[in-house]
């Protein structure tokens, strides 16, 4: 198939696909059950190109072993523990219909996996910390009133707030409650409109992005 | 027999008029240009890549992790990122800088690859080209580690970090910031923007963000829907504006109007 018939192809789905999905929000139509069928597709396109992730990893790091390259020693633990959980997976599911009714695969997603995800969630809070140092210098009118308005949220969100002044917290909730809420639907209300504009440059097939460089 | 979901009228109308006004700027008078204000943000990358020329460290650009392309309301920020990303490939071919795109979305990652090379075959050095370029890194807490440990091991010179964020935004950011890096952030979230301000030296704002393309290209089609998105806001405003003072007076007409 040419370029220019491939392109076309493009904006052919992509123009009877949004066609679909607006007529389905919006009216009452047979045009429900292709819509839905159309969202099982996109979850089943998703799931595929994870197994085409997972195919490249191998691929990529199975050569990185064989060539004995950089950090080659991590590509062959990943391969390692690749065919563990994958073997472990398959075995839970052949032998009781469930994958997850297999010991070790049950065991390292529970004492290897979850651990280290959970282990690094927490730095969070350190960098929110250095983060909050950084943007609360007070440099100009602008970071001083934040700043002000900053410490009022943390006086009534800490406990020891409230303790020494009960205004803290009607001030502080004001601030997170109502002071920034006009600031931030501002930002999701130009953003959604962001948004539809993008779709429709798109649908006329002249964002470069959504056709991977290509486009008009 | 009812034709339209109840309570989606207004939106329908509005969409159509929104679809027309973007229509008319883009396909009636061809003759007219459009401008668009200068957005720091996206005049900062080449100062980005020419510092990473300087410092002879790579680029390194990520989309953050809730950018799924079958997740309507995400997706679009990382096609948006996407066109933001072949600028900036184009940029470091042309300065010789290595760029390293860290992608933790597996649909998205096809595109992504397929614009890195259409960058580099626009420049005339495809063979430079290398697939090795993109790490593919699933799930948030592997992604976040992976993208640290190459920020501590290479220390690129410039970060840019533009799609759909997550808890990662603050990380990287003060990662970044902890490596002296130049960093250049956007999204379209509106509860990971203040992070992204607070870490990154220049910031894509919600619909900056999906703007860029368009900003980038000086195409006047899509700055006429830009132009048709601004007649857009105002219509709205008019449409708040007015449903607050009548709302002030316990007149309900807009609230009523917009409801149907």
């Amino acid at each position: 198939m040419s370029n220019v018939l491939k392109q076309e192809a493009v904006y052919a789905v992509t123009g009877i696909v949004t066609i679909l999905m607006l007529v389905e929000y919006f009216f009452f139509a047979d045009t429900q059950v292709w819509a839905e069928t159309i969202r099982t597709w996109a979850v089943i396109i998703y799931n595929i190109s994870l197994g085409l992730g997972a195919a490249r990893l191998l691929i990529s790091h199975s050569a990185r072993v064989s060539k004995k390259g950089r950090d080659w020693q991590f590509s062959g633990l990943l391969l390692g523990l690749f065919a563990i959980m994958l073997l472990t997976g398959f075995a839970g599911y052949i032998m009781t219909g469930v994958q997850t009714n297999n010991g070790i695969y049950n065991w390292m997603f529970n004492y290897i996996y979850t651990p280290l995800g959970a282990t690094l969630y927490p730095i969070t809070g350190f960098y929110i910390f250095s983060a909050a140092y950084r943007a609360f210098r007070a440099r100009n009118i602008d970071a001083a009133l934040m700043l002000i308005a900053g410490c009022f949220v943390m006086l009534k969100n800490a406990p020891v707030g409230e303790a020494i002044w009960i205004g803290f917290a009607t001030i502080g909730n004001w601030f997170q409650f109502t002071g920034q809420v006009p600031g931030m639907r501002t930002f999701a209300i130009v953003g959604a409109l962001g948004l539809i504009a993008y779709g429709f440059r798109a649908l006329l097939g002249k964002e470069r992005g959504f056709y991977a460089g290509g486009g008009e | 027999m009812a034709i339209i979901v109840e309570g989606r009228l207004m939106t329908f109308i509005l969409m159509i008029i929104f679809f027309v006004l973007m229509y008319y700027f883009m396909s009636i008078n061809k003759e007219q240009q459009y401008t668009i204000r200068a957005m720091p943000a996206l005049q900062a990358i080449p100062e980005a890549v020419g510092r990473a020329a300087e410092m002879g460290r790579p680029v390194l650009w990520t989309p953050g992790i809730s950018g799924a392309l079958n997740n309507s309301s995400q997706g679009p920020q990382i096609l948006a990122a996407i066109s933001i990303l072949e600028y900036l490939t184009e940029e470091c071919v042309k300065a010789g800088v290595h760029l390293q795109a860290i992608v933790p979305l597996p649909d998205a990652l096809p595109l992504i690859e397929e614009t890195m090379r259409t960058a580099y075959l626009r420049e005339g050095k495809p063979e430079e080209f290398n697939p090795d370029q993109i790490t593919f890194i699933s799930e948030q807490s592997p992604y976040l580690s992976a993208t640290l440990g190459y920020m501590q091991r290479y220390e690129p010179a410039s970060n840019i970090f533009v799609g759909g964020f997550y808890y990662e935004s603050v990380v990287l950011g003060e990662a970044g910031n902890h490596i002296g890096a130049m960093q250049i952030g956007g999204t379209n979230n509106t509860h990971q923007m203040p992070f992204l301000v607070a870490t990154c030296d220049y910031m894509l704002l919600a619909e900056e963000l999906f703007a860029a393309g368009a900003a980038i290209s000086q195409n006047r089609d899509m700055l006429g829907s830009i132009k048709g998105e601004d007649f857009m806001k105002v219509i709205l405003v008019a449409i708040t504006g007015v449903g607050f003072i009548l709302g002030a007076l316990n007149i309900t007409i807009i609230a009523d109007l917009l409801g149907m």
